[in-house]
């Protein structure tokens, strides 16, 4: 039964974030995992399943964009929407350059989210 | 001889007289009449005694008298020769009793013609009638000859001479001859002596006169010899005088007469020279100290002085090159005039080695040289103005700077026609300061040249006044162009970084607390979200829609917690109490704001009061409180330019023992019904201002017991005051922000 529903991950150093976006993520139809650096995403076996992730930028050790250049090197094309509490007008524009469907400043609604992963998922 | 004139007249009758030899025969008789002989012998005799000194008429005067008296004659008569060819003296006697008598004229007659004129032929007895009676006259003569005078006795009596009587009148004669000898010897000593006196007198008063004439004459000698001597000496000593100015002259003195031939060579001369006096008087003065290339010259000259009269050397100081003994050639000053004596030119040359001045001047040349070259280099003029004056003395690159003319003398009238116009005030400030005697002054300001560049001058000055009391500045003017381009760059770069940095450093934070806050917010939101979505199911999950709230209330308390941690990382540490001498926290103030008012041409007057009460409170926080102030009032002005930009800062004692600090400017000043408003925060003027300057210095104040107040000046601009309670006070001031106060 739960095949079909598509995997997002959700990679970030924030609890909250982890805690309250898989259960938004499960109300919209999505399967997720959530995971507290890109470190432990690419130790875990969902990368492969990942049709979407939800990455955010600003994090210890390795980082958003990080992550989303490694990705690209291990040729495993994920779309990945960025999250970040930093508004920062020049992040975005570069991530998006790189490859990224969306980019969302926190807070963000449940909608603007939903349309991100509407689109990622499009895209693959 | 002739018997005179004068006479006694006749004879009178015969006195009857006791005849001698008649009474021989009584011998008491003959003893009574010698007895009577004798008494009248000794009278004779005694004669001489009573003639002693007398004259000749006294003695044959008593003579007569003694004569008739003793032989009781009728008639004697006495004449008498003068012995100094005087008149002679002719006298007669004649008895009182005998009425009858001849005069003395018929007398003389009688005796002439009886006796005739030679004495020495008188016979001894004559008998003669004389009147009615015959007489027997005996004549006596004076002397051998009768050459003294003689003596005529007469009686009527027969027997007259008797024999006793011819022995008196012989007697009577001899005494009166020595007599009147006497007499004449006297007379004759009295006449000579009386003639030698009176010649003595007569020699002794010209010899005094004489000799006062000489001593006159010795005085007067004496005088003019005194006044010889006299001028003597001072000829001596003026000439003494004169050697020794000559001898100790510094300047060589040499006179040379009409032939150009030395004749006085002083020491001076002797040592600059290296001859010895006599070693160059007498030959040609160019061949002893003109140098060789030199002499024909001089010789001309020389020749056509005294041919012409013309001179382009006398009486003028100028600079050759003369040569000493040993050859060796140097410079000396020299001046020649003419002595103005009469007979053929002679002339004086003063002659003083300059070498030393040479060197000195040549020294000061470079040194001048190296000064306008380092003047040059460093754009600094140098000036001196004489204030009393207006006299200024400007250096060439002050010149240079100004663009003037090199040919027109600079005045104070000159330099405002470059100064920029803003700056005018400033400048007629600055000079009525420096005509007010302040020692020292340092201005910046700005020229504006003709061709509408504009230079930035820096300008420091001394004050000093000279021996007679009069206010001189000697001062050094610098280009600061560049400098000040460089700087207004540096400040402009300064500034716009600060604003970058500001913004920069506003952006970190707000993107710092935003993150902080955004974290939870996006939690709060996503559960929030979620929670709905699960009670809109169908049927509605309410366990995992409780779960959500739960959720959304922490990460609620999440984001409180942040603005918490926010608030305690900007708060700020208690402020320092201590004793604050708020003249000196203000002159610090200054110090740090100088260069920085001068800059923006503002004219800081301050006046502190002295024996300002201390006050108690954070000194920084207080002095960060009057930059706030000055930097207020400076920007106040930075568009003021039709007046200077005075800014005044006045500590004084205030009512309720209380301190009070006042900065007054003459800026804009504000609206009037925004004077509450100005110590809001946030609430500005400036277009660059963030308003928070005035309300953070008002907290400041206030938490140091104080007031913070603006007023409008009556003129143009504010003034900001503030006062504060003096100390000491022992409190603690409370947290508040001390950041940017300016």
């Amino acid at each position: 039964m739960m095949i079909r529903r598509s995997l997002v991950s959700v990679v970030d150093d924030d609890k909250s974030v982890r805690e309250s976006l898989p259960d938004l993520l499960g109300e919209l139809g999505f399967a997720s995992r959530a995971f507290s650096s890109a470190e432990e995403f690419l130790a875990s076996d969902c990368v492969g399943q990942t049709r979407c992730l939800i990455l955010d930028i600003a994090m210890p050790g390795m980082t958003g964009p990080d992550l989303q250049r490694e990705l690209k090197l291990r040729r495993q094309d994920i779309p990945i929407v960025f999250i970040t509490a930093h508004r920062d007008k020049t992040v975005r524009p570069r991530v998006l350059e790189e490859g990224a469907v969306e980019c969302l400043f926190k807070p963000f609604s449940d909608t603007a989210l939903l349309e991100a992963l509407n689109a990622a998922l499009r895209g693959s | 001889m002739k018997f005179g004139n004068g006479g006694p007249g006749g004879l009178g009758h015969p006195r009857r007289r006791p005849n001698v030899e008649v009474q021989l025969e009584h011998p008491a008789e003959e003893t009574k009449r010698l007895q009577r002989c004798i008494n009248d012998l000794v009278r004779i005799l005694a004669l001489p005694s009573i003639w002693s000194g007398g004259e000749p008429s006294q003695i044959l005067h008593t003579l007569l008298d003694a004569l008739l008296c003793t032989l009781h004659l009728d008639i004697v008569y006495g004449w008498l020769k003068d012995p100094v060819g005087e008149a002679h003296i002719e006298m007669v006697r004649v008895d009182e009793s005998r009425k009858l008598m001849p005069r003395p004229q018929e007398i003389c007659e009688m005796l002439n013609h009886r006796l005739g004129d030679d004495p020495l032929k008188w016979p001894p007895l004559v008998r003669n009638h004389i009147g009615d009676r015959d007489i027997s006259i005996v004549p006596l003569r004076l002397g051998l000859r009768g050459e003294i005078g003689v003596i005529v006795a007469g009686s009527q009596r027969a027997d007259f001479p008797g024999q006793t009587e011819r022995l008196i009148l012989s007697a009577a004669a001899n005494q009166a001859l020595i007599g009147l000898q006497e007499a004449r010897l006297l007379r004759e000593q009295k006449r000579v002596a009386s003639e030698l006196d009176q010649r003595v007198a007569q020699r002794t008063g010209e010899l005094a006169k004489a000799n006062e004439e000489l001593r006159n004459e010795i005085g007067e000698r004496r005088l003019a010899e005194e006044r010889v001597r006299q001028e003597q000496r001072e000829l001596k000593r003026i000439e003494v005088r004169k050697a020794a100015i000559l001898d100790s002259a510094l300047d060589c003195i040499v006179t040379i007469d009409h032939k150009g031939c030395i004749t006085e060579f002083n020491p001076a001369g002797e040592s600059t020279f290296g001859y010895r006096r006599d070693e160059v008087v007498g030959k040609l003065l160019a061949d002893v100290i003109i140098p060789a290339s030199l002499r024909e010259r001089h010789r001309r000259g020389f020749a056509r002085y005294l041919a012409t009269g013309e001179s382009r050397v006398l009486g003028k100081r100028f600079e050759m090159t003369a040569v000493r003994a040993n050859g060796s050639e140097f410079p000396v000053e020299i001046a020649i005039t003419r002595i103005p004596l009469d007979g053929p030119p002679s002339f004086t040359g003063y002659l003083r080695d300059i070498t030393d001045r040479k060197e000195a001047e040549e020294k000061l040349r470079r040194s001048e040289a190296f000064l306008a070259q380092a003047q040059y280099l460093a754009r600094i003029g140098s000036f001196s103005w004489r204030v009393a004056t207006d006299e200024l003395v400007c250096s060439e690159q002050l010149y240079r700077m100004f663009e003037f003319d090199h040919r027109v003398p600079v005045t104070l009238e000159l330099i405002g026609t470059r100064v920029h116009p803003e700056d005018i005030p400033m400048m007629d400030d600055m000079i009525e300061r420096a005509r007010g005697g302040v020692s020292d002054f340092e201005y910046e300001h700005r020229l504006l040249m003709p061709n509408h560049s504009v230079k930035y001058l820096h300008l420091i000055a001394h004050g000093a006044r000279d021996k007679d009391g009069h206010l001189e500045y000697i001062g050094a003017v610098q280009d600061v162009t560049q400098r000040r381009l460089s700087e207004e760059a540096l400040r402009k770069a300064q500034s716009e970084l600060a604003q970058v940095a500001r913004v920069t450093s506003l952006g970190v934070l707000t993107a710092s607390i935003a993150h902080e806050v955004n974290q939870p917010l996006a939690g709060i939101i996503t559960n929030a979200g979620t929670c709905l979505r699960m009670l809109a199911a169908d049927p509605p999950n309410v366990d995992g829609a409780r779960e959500t709230a739960r959720r959304t209330i922490r990460d609620g308390h999440r984001a409180s917690d942040v603005v918490t941690r926010l608030r305690a990382l900007f708060a700020k540490k208690d402020a320092n109490t201590e004793s604050v001498d708020l003249n000196e926290a203000t002159r610090e103030v200054i110090a740090l704001s100088l260069s920085e008012l001068q800059r923006n041409r503002v004219v800081l007057r301050p006046e502190l009061a002295e024996d300002l009460p201390l006050v108690t409170g954070d000194r920084v926080q207080l002095q960060q409180v009057i930059l706030n102030l000055l930097r207020n009032a400076s920007e106040a002005m930075s568009t003021v330019d039709d007046r200077p930009r005075q800014l005044l800062i006045r500590t004084e004692r205030d009512e309720g023992d209380r301190v009070r600090l006042t900065v007054q400017d003459a800026g804009v000043g504000f609206e009037p019904q925004a004077a509450d408003r100005l110590f809001d925060a946030f609430y500005t003027t400036k277009n660059d201002g963030m308003g928070i300057g005035l309300s953070v210095s008002r907290s400041i104040i206030e938490s140091h017991h104080g007031r913070l107040w603006a007023t409008l000046n009556d003129g143009p601009g504010a003034t900001f005051s503030f006062s504060l309670p003096r100390g000491p006070r022992v409190r603690r001031a409370p947290t508040v922000f001390a950041t940017d106060v300016a």
